[in-house]
């Protein structure tokens, strides 16, 4: 069994975070970027969870922020495919490139 | 009725018949004629029981007068120390206006009946009568006036009158450019006399006329300042009253219908700048330089228009050019320090001028033409009432004893000769030329032979009903008898009543001067003979190539060409220039350069709309991150 610390959750949540901003910022496929930003959300979810096992008496409204978080991932989700695909069938591509009409 | 009802009889009667022919349905608007004699006839008969009422009495002044602004406590103007400013409003009466007032609306009244015969047949005669009565309000307002500004309203108002008038023929184009001409160049004038007015107020706090004594002033205000506001009020005079060099507009205004230059321009609105002279004397012997401008601009007016009457053609011409020389010989006496003689000479000249004026209409409704060749020619000689009148109007204007012009005339050549050897030669050679061009006149229209093809053309065209005949003749008669009541009224027989009631001292009769003037007739006379005796051979002359004299004449000395280089050349020349520098500096350098400035700037900022999600994104991350950065830095973490 590892050592359990609040320190090794921040860590990999500090980890998940790192990927999930990167993958935001330098993926052109709209599908990745949604799952950057998904990877982004679950960081602070683990953030949540952390902080309510280690530094929290009461062990339940952490939890409940996470649920909260996953039914909001959950909408995002579907909104953000939704859009991704009205943005296919115009454009024929999801490359976030392809999408710059709005340029100045 | 009392005085003041009276007043405001003549003023409201011809403005209540100006609204009511507009108010008239059309139907009812032929009516116009009876209602504008009406009119006319209610102000000229209470104005007569006014003058029956106080023309005996000396001393006559009666001033009905009410606050109007009043400001106190506080100054207008740095450097003057006057704090109390009254504005009033009223009317004065006093023998001045009572003369003026009863020469207007007499004369509105005749004009008014020979308009019924002159413009029987122009389709819209409720406009021009409606318009006549327009201008008989007008000017009574003027004359009643007891202070300088209401003076200007009605000043304005006149002028507005003369503009309608003169323009009345609104489809003929010379009509139009006519009224335009006589209203700018009254504008510019008018200009200086209200700059005049406002300063006199800003200076003395007062504008009543019965403030304006030369004593008071004088012991207020510097004589430089004195001159300056003279002269500013002798502008408009000479706007109003066609003086050198504003008097190019009157022989234009001739395009308007005759009995119009019957009334307006020739005996009551262009008299009113001499009238003004007279009513506020007082300003203008304050200053003496202002006297000797006035003497002068006089002198210059009366000898330009004399001289131009010997050339011309046209009846109405030849009488505006007269109606300039005569208003600046009335101005000349003012200059001379006689205003109750050029008062004198205003009033006759009134009445024996818009006879003239009359006369001319005469002639030229019945033979269709302005010329006074074919005048005679049509057979003018024929028409008996007219050459009669004109003979009796034209040997007034000459100043023929015992006709109410030798009296007037007479006076002022004496105050000019009291004021020294140039003006009075002035006023000489002016009497020499008014005689000549009078004797060609009528030498012209009596004794060019009629042509043959012109008989019975008068009494083909015009089948006069006897209304319209009396409407022609009455006028003509009655106001020939009224100059000569009015120049009796100044004879030394009568013991000079009409200058005592006007306050003037008693002048001697003096033979010499008598002598030298009935002289001048004869010259005149004679030289008018001797050149017109054969008309057809004196315009078999006129077909010859000109001097350099007559040059002069036909391009009226060259001063509308002046007037035109001045406006085209250097008016329109200063205006391009400016056009252009509008158009190049704050235009296209301060407006444009602005513009796209900022359009560029906007094209700059627009590069960095790349319209990649992710740069946006990169630049919120970045932010972010700095915030944070700066935020934990300033925690102290």
């Amino acid at each position: 069994m590892m050592h359990q610390s609040l320190s090794s959750y921040l860590w990999i949540s500090t980890a998940l975070f790192a990927i999930g901003l990167y993958g935001l910022l330098a993926r052109r496929n709209l599908v990745a970027v949604l799952i950057s930003l998904e990877l982004i959300l679950n960081s602070a979810g683990l953030n949540f969870v952390a902080f309510n096992r280690f530094a929290l008496v009461d062990k339940s409204s952490g939890q409940v922020f996470m649920i909260f978080i996953v039914a909001l991932a959950a909408a995002e989700v579907c909104i953000g495919l939704s859009l991704i695909l009205l943005l296919y069938r115009r454009t024929d591509s999801i490359d976030t490139e392809r999408a710059k009409e709005l340029n100045g | 009725m009392s005085d003041l009802n009276l007043l405001w009889t003549i003023q409201l009667a011809p403005l209540a018949v100006f609204l009511a022919v507009f108010a008239l349905p059309k139907t009812a608007r032929r009516a116009a004629p009876a209602l504008g004699v009406l009119g006319a006839g209610l102000a000229a008969v209470s104005c007569l029981v006014l003058a029956a009422r106080h023309g005996a009495s000396h001393g006559l002044r009666v001033e009905f007068q009410a606050d109007w602004l009043r400001v106190s406590g506080a100054g207008l103007w740095p450097g003057v120390s006057l704090t109390d400013y009254r504005v009033v409003v009223g009317f004065l009466l006093d023998p001045v206006n009572l003369l003026m007032l009863t020469l207007v609306t007499v004369i509105s009244f005749f004009v008014q009946v020979f308009s019924v015969y002159y413009m029987a047949e122009d389709p819209s005669r409720p406009r021009y009568f409606a318009f006549l009565s327009f201008f008989s309000f007008t000017m009574t307002g003027l004359v009643l006036s007891n202070n300088l500004l209401q003076t200007f309203l009605f000043w304005e108002l006149v002028g507005l009158a003369s503009y309608l008038l003169i323009g009345f023929w609104v489809e003929k184009p010379a009509a139009a450019t006519a009224a335009r001409k006589a209203f700018v160049v009254n504008r510019l004038a008018d200009l200086g006399f209200y700059l005049g007015i406002v300063l006199l107020f800003i200076f003395t706090g007062t504008l009543r006329f019965a403030d304006l004594q030369p004593g008071t002033l004088g012991a207020t205000l510097s004589p430089g300042i004195l001159t300056f506001l003279g002269l500013l009020v002798l502008c408009g005079v000479m706007g109003k009253s066609a003086q050198f060099p504003f008097h190019v507009w009157l022989p234009d205004a001739m395009e308007g219908p005759t009995p119009v230059s019957a009334l307006i321009h020739s005996a009551t609105m262009v008299a009113a700048g001499v009238f003004l002279l007279v009513r506020s004397y007082g300003l203008f012997a304050a200053s003496a330089a202002t006297l000797d401008w006035t003497l002068a601009i006089g002198a210059l007016t009366a000898l330009v228009g004399a001289a131009l009457a010997t050339s011309q053609r046209d009846i109405k011409k030849i009488l505006a050019y007269s109606t300039v020389s005569q208003l600046g010989f009335m101005v000349m006496a003012i200059g001379a320090g006689a205003p109750a003689s050029g008062m004198f000479h205003l009033t006759t000249h009134a009445f024996f001028k818009s006879m003239l004026f009359l006369t001319a209409g005469a002639f030229i409704h019945r033979f269709h033409t302005n010329d006074i060749w074919e005048i005679g020619r049509s057979g003018g000689a024929s028409d008996r009432l007219a050459l009669g009148a004109l003979a009796f109007g034209l040997l007034s204007l000459a100043g023929l004893p015992p006709l109410a012009g030798f009296f007037s005339k007479d006076l002022i050549l004496e105050a000019l000769r009291e004021r020294g050897a140039l003006p009075f030669a002035a006023g000489l050679l002016v009497s020499f030329l008014t005689v000549y061009y009078s004797t060609r006149l009528f030498l012209v229209i009596a004794l060019t032979q009629k042509a043959p093809q012109a008989h019975g053309h008068a009494a083909h065209e015009h089948h006069e009903t006897p209304v319209l005949a009396a409407c022609r003749a009455l006028p003509l008669v009655s106001l020939g008898g009224l100059s000569l009541v009015a120049g009796a009224a100044g004879t030394p027989v009568l013991g000079h009543r009409l200058l005592h009631w006007l306050g003037a001292h008693t002048p001697h009769t003096d033979w010499t001067l008598v002598g030298i003037t009935l002289g001048l007739i004869a010259g005149g006379a004679g030289l008018g003979w001797a050149f017109f005796r054969d008309p057809a051979a004196a315009e078999g002359r006129l077909l010859r190539p000109a001097g350099a004299v007559r040059r002069a004449l036909d391009r009226k000395f060259y001063i509308d060409d002046l007037y035109v280089f001045w406006v085209k050349r250097v008016g329109l020349g200063i205006a391009a220039f400016l056009n252009l520098f509008d158009k190049k500096v704050p235009n296209r350098l301060m407006v444009d350069r602005t513009s796209y400035a900022v359009l560029d700037l906007g094209k700059i900022a627009s590069r960095l709309q790349s319209g990649l999600l992710q740069d946006y994104l990169s630049v919120a991350v970045a932010a972010t991150v700095l915030i944070l950065f700066f935020l934990m830095r300033s925690r102290g973490l």
